[in-house]
């Protein structure tokens, strides 16, 4: 049912788009300024031990680790909705910690992917042995990607999730975070 | 154009995606003792022919490895996996090498790369398609590479990395290897569960 409704929708969407390159197609400035990525994101190299240090960072109530790479198709499906969450809920206090699994000769792609999407706040590489970075985030963790970490203002670990998570999943399990005594908007409807 | 495009692919991606949620996900993994499941059913292989797991088991044990054509960790791994792969049947372990990866999601997995891939590679051993993703799902496997080695009882005995780097040179414990030589040796393996980052397996929608 959704799907029909989802493909005309993108239909209009695609057509729409076409129309307004062309109202701006002769315009280099505006074309330009329309690919040039807006922000640049430092990718700072880091073990298990410095992201739990990040984790812990006072000035938080949530911290929400997202360990990710370029090539994961569902961590670059998923990506736009962390964004979002941060966007939304950065100041009730979420903090965002992505941690890139790419290997170092990808580094490029990792930092153009992030400034693709807009990312302007410092980000990960891991590094180190990979059975200590996973055993030591959550044993619950096979090593596959993605892998998605929210934490509480004790820096107690609250939610884990192997594989693609969703805005909505992730927006519930901060709300009773955030707003313990209160029901997430999903309880409440 | 090219956004509104991604955003629709992400659209219809979600659409299509979010009944079927549960379906992406994993079984428990094998435990260690546990006996191979769906070691019946064939699968193709690059050279045409069908193959089950059981039709690999070598005298002292069977080695099955999750892997694909287009994952980064699997393809760093790779040259490792061909060496084992290529050596350990004339050691007494049978080896199948499987792909999980649905190439609608994938399409670097596709049938015809792999028999690319295994040509181009050296790999002398089966490596075959799983058509509905059910025997990965069966052995609870999350990523690509993951292994799962069993001994000649058909016991589990090893499952996970093939070792600790993706960068060769920089390799300190060759887990499998090493749980290879033990079980070649009949003797108890060291480390029977390791880990390492992969590729989430691209799980076929079930039927």
């Amino acid at each position: 049912m959704l799907r029909p409704i989802a493909l005309t929708a993108c239909l209009i969407l695609i057509a729409a788009s076409d129309s307004r390159k062309d109202l701006v197609r002769g315009d280099a400035s505006a074309a330009q300024a329309r690919v040039k990525p807006a922000a640049t994101a430092e990718v700072r190299p880091a073990t298990v031990e410095q992201i739990l240090a990040a984790v812990r960072e006072p000035g938080s109530k949530s911290v929400l680790v997202n360990v990710w790479a370029t090539w994961c198709v569902p961590c670059r499906e998923e990506f736009p909705d962390l964004l979002r969450l941060r966007n939304t809920y950065r100041v009730r206090g979420l903090k965002l910690v992505l941690v890139s699994a790419d290997l170092d000769d990808q580094l490029d792609d990792t930092k153009r992917f992030l400034a693709r999407q807009r990312v302007d706040f410092v980000t990960y590489l891991k590094q180190g042995d990979d059975m200590r970075f996973i055993q030591t985030m959550d044993r619950r963790w096979s090593g596959a990607l993605p892998a998605t970490f929210l934490y509480d203002d004790q820096r107690r670990l609250r939610y884990f999730r192997e594989g693609r998570t969703s805005y909505a999943v992730l927006e519930k399990e901060l709300r009773k975070i955030l707003i313990p005594n209160k029901p997430s908007k999903e309880d409440a409807s | 154009m090219k956004l509104a495009l991604l955003s629709c692919v992400s659209i219809l991606a979600l659409t299509a995606a979010s009944p079927a949620r549960a379906e992406d996900a994993a079984n428990e993994p094998l435990v260690i003792g546990a006996t191979a499941p769906l070691t019946s059913v064939k699968m193709k292989g690059v050279d045409g022919s069908e193959l089950a797991i059981a039709d690999v088991a070598g005298p002292k044990g069977t080695l099955v490895i999750f892997s694909c054509n287009a994952c980064p960790y699997a393809k760093a791994w790779e040259a490792r996996i061909v060496k084992i792969g290529n050596t350990s049947p004339k050691r007494g372990v049978g080896v199948i090498v499987i792909n999980p990866n649905d190439p609608a999601r994938v399409a670097e997995d596709g049938y015809e790369v792999m028999q690319r891939r295994a040509d181009q590679r050296g790999m002398r051993y089966p490596y075959v398609v799983d058509a509905t993703s059910e025997v990965a799902r069966a052995f609870g496997a999350t990523r690509t590479p993951e292994a799962f080695l069993f001994d000649r009882d058909g016991r589990l005995v090893y499952h996970g990395a093939v070792d600790d780097n993706t960068k060769e040179a920089e390799v300190k414990a060759r887990y499998l290897a090493q749980a290879l030589n033990s079980v070649i040796a009949g003797k108890k393996i060291a480390m029977a569960e390791t880990k390492s980052i992969g590729c989430s397996i691209k799980f076929r929608k079930k039927a």
